[in-house]
């Protein structure tokens, strides 16, 4: 007997524990990517209970239906027209009242639903005790307590969904707005029969009056009509209540909530304060908070860079040790070139990196992440970020910058419109990740002094900031504005944190390892046929002329687009000797190092641009990033001579 | 009873909601707003201030039971009415 197969969609808001729900659900059997087309993530799971195999899909975390981001598009779309077997609706017990409000759209969506009422032991250190009997009789679906991040509940809420589908999913209880909405609602309704909709019909009656962009566009080629009266009905709504007519019809919506969640949950008062509110209060906090800020970020670097120089160096000797074997297989001819050379070396510049340097990378930014921290961060850095033209979120993406570009860029994800991920996409693949940093300090930084070193990130933080502007100027788009949950302290779910570390590490590998050992295969192909020195010659106009470099340094930039630390191995394998300053002018020194911050994200990175942001758009980060560094390499360079500076 | 941008309450102050200037143009252009009725600030909601960062910075705001962070130039929308 082949086994029946049902499909279980969890939706819920951010910050509610869902992702530790689909861990708990799934185990090790996850799959994480795109949803088709988008750069939204889709994390499916596979499990079997009772016979059956069950697909679960997690949908983002989003706080309403409507079409603010492409993320409450993607789990309308889902829900609609894909009409998974159920909905799992994962609720905060502590914050009812915002989660109900996702909860009655989905109803107007009539998903097939039931609820896990998660994290009630947070709610009740609150002081709030739910009724989960009476919420399933108000709301007209099953309800299931849970505390996901200690595994309670999860079983029941498995059984119980199991349960409801071999039922049959009961019909909920929709919400009623006031006499003059539902009139018009009707209305509508009456307008639309007999059209051939892929929504509930009245789901599409409420959205056209709620002046839904997605939903407008569908009904103007099916009924113009309808359209034409849903405005004008709009209009009088928005008459009789003095406000628009969307925000009549959220208000509305939200009231329901309250109601039942009044009706639901007593609020013991007087509860003491929790510690999670004294961090809270310390990391907020208008002066400390940003010395605090200051220390995790230094701390977790430091962290990284520790344990990743240490664990690099081990696994870099390690791997190197077999060169000698590689070497007796296959001689000294060219074939251990291209094997060695450029499989190998590129094989083992992943290992070193990847591994060493990303793992901690990861686990730390989750671990701030899933207790919250981040979104303190954001709330301080707000300010400084609205100088770009972005806001306090993006402040999480260009952090991740300064470690590697590549999860940067796909952090971007956070921002909510299509504008502000390009946005920031661009901020972050100007930021000196840790091999810039290594280029930066191993040669200025150690010949030059450390101010020298400093003044380049200077620099850089000036041109991010100039560059950012421009950008912000330049693409069309509607201001931004943080609008951030900032969910309670919580201790981070480790089985959670490490499963994140995991998929993100396998992500990088999957964009970065077929690239890097590529590419590194087709250079050391380009060196063995000879053809280094005529690209030197070619480029020697730009480094030579514009930038006063050495002739040698073309190959080395092109050699550099691989990975940008490679820049310096080079200089030093070129040229003969690590010591830079016998060879090259303090001049030069700084201007090669600028020009390697700024001229191109490496192969990885715009890998990473290419997914998230398309083949065009990588291309014109590219593109704009190589002609800026160069052009600034050659004023810079200009004027530092003029002024004799780091002529001595 | 008087009517003060969002952002004029002190710390600690509750006031409640009585409407947000959309203004980005007229029509359809209004994300942001819409955004901000589904976080749960609709006219009518009581919102307590619960900081206000330095240098213009954003606002940390109580309502309907969480914390939320709000872009000053967004709260300055926001016109509440409070008891003083």
């Amino acid at each position: 007997m082949t086994e029946k197969r049902l499909r279980i969609a969890l939706a819920g808001n951010a910050n509610v524990g869902k992702s530790v729900i689909f861990n708990q659900l799934t185990g090790l059997h996850q799959h994480i990517g795109n949803w088709p087309g988008k750069t939204v993530e889709k994390a499916e799971g596979t499990l079997h209970f009772r016979g059956y195999t069950i697909d679960v899909i997690d949908l983002p975390g989003i706080y309403s239906l409507s079409t603010f981001s492409l993320e409450e598009l993607i789990s309308r779309e889902y829900i609609a027209a894909e009409k998974p077997d159920l909905v799992i609706n994962v609720v905060d017990a502590s914050a009812l009242e915002r989660n109900l409000f996702f909860t009655l759209q989905l109803i107007e969506l009539e998903a097939p639903l039931i609820m896990a009422l998660n994290q009630i032991d947070m709610a009740e250190k609150k002081g709030i005790k739910i009724d989960h009997k009476k919420l399933e009789e108000v709301l007209g679906i099953p309800v299931v307590p849970t505390i996901a991040v200690r595994g309670k509940g999860i079983y029941e809420l498995l059984n119980k969904a199991i349960e409801t589908i071999e039922k049959g999913v009961p019909r909920a209880n929709v919400i009623k707005y006031g006499v003059e909405i539902e009139e018009r609602i009707e209305k509508l309704i009456e307008e639309l029969k007999g059209a051939q909709l892929k929504y509930p019909v009245r789901w599409v009656a409420i959205k056209l009056l709620e002046g839904d962009e997605q939903v407008e566009r569908e009904i103007r080629k099916i009924s113009p009509r309808a359209l034409k009266l849903a405005e004008k009905l709009a209009s009088e709504i928005e008459r009789i209540h003095g406000h628009p007519c969307p925000t009549v019809i959220t208000s509305e919506r939200y009231e329901a909530a309250g109601r039942i969640a009044r009706e639901v949950q007593r609020v013991l008062p007087g509860i003491k304060p929790l510690i999670s509110e004294r961090i809270h209060d310390l990391t907020t906090h208008k002066i400390l908070g940003y010395p605090i800020m200051v220390l995790v970020v230094l701390g977790a670097l430091q962290a990284i860079f520790t344990f990743g120089g240490f664990t690099s160096e081990i696994l870099g000797t390690l791997l190197y040790s077999y060169k000698p074997l590689f070497e007796s297989i296959l001689g000294l001819g060219p074939l251990k070139v291209i094997v060695w050379g450029g499989l190998m070396e590129g094989l083992i510049a992943n290992i070193t990196i990847a591994l060493p340097y990303l793992i901690p990378f990861y686990l730390i930014l989750y671990i701030l992440e899933d207790s919250g921290y981040l979104a303190r961060a954001a709330f301080l850095m707000d300010t400084i970020m609205h100088k770009i033209g972005l806001h306090g979120k993006a402040f999480i993406p260009i952090m991740l910058g300064y470690g590697c570009n590549v999860p940067a860029c796909l952090g971007c994800r956070i921002m909510e419109t299509e504008r502000e991920r390009l946005l920031t996409g661009f901020v972050v693949t100007l930021i000196p990740c840790a091999a810039r940093t290594a280029v930066i300090l191993g040669l200025v930084g150690s010949f030059l002094g450390i101010q020298w070193a400093l003044a380049l990130y200077i620099i850089n933080l000036a041109i991010v900031f100039i560059l950012g502007r421009i950008a912000f100027k330049m693409l069309p788009g509607e201001p931004t504005a943080l609008i951030m949950e900032m969910p309670d302290y919580k201790i981070p779910h480790a089985k959670t944190v490490l499963k994140q570390t995991w998929f993100r590490l396998w992500e990088f590998l999957k964009i970065s390892f077929p690239l890097i050992i590529a590419s590194s295969t087709i250079i050391k192909l380009i060196e063995m046929l000879g053809f280094l020195d005529s690209i030197s010659k070619a480029l020697s106009p730009i480094t030579v002329w514009w930038l006063g470099l050495p002739e040698i340094t073309g190959v080395i930039l092109i050699f550099g687009v691989l990975r940008k630390e490679l820049t310096l191995i080079m200089l030093a394998s070129l040229l003969g000797t690590t010591d830079f300053q016998s060879i090259l002018t303090p001049l030069q020194m700084f201007i090669f190092a600028l020009v390697v911050m700024l001229y191109i994200p490496c192969v990885a990175t715009i890998a990473a641009c290419v997914r998230e942001f398309g083949w065009r758009r990588a291309l014109v980060i590219a593109l704009v990033e190589i002609l800026f560094a160069i052009l600034a390499g050659g004023i810079i360079y200009r004027l530092m001579a003029a002024f004799n500076m780091l002529s001595g | 009873m008087v009517e003060v941008p969002l952002t004029d309450l002190r710390e600690g102050e509750t006031g409640i909601i009585t409407s947000i200037k959309a203004g980005f143009g007229h029509g359809k252009r209004w994300g942001l707003l819409k955004r901000l009725v589904d976080m749960g600030l609709t006219p009518g909601t009581k919102v307590t201030m619960v900081k206000s960062a330095p240098l213009n910075g954003p606002v940390e705001i109580y309502v309907r039971g969480y914390r939320l962070a709000l872009g000053r130039g967004m709260a300055k929308r926001i016109t509440v009415e409070v008891q003083r």
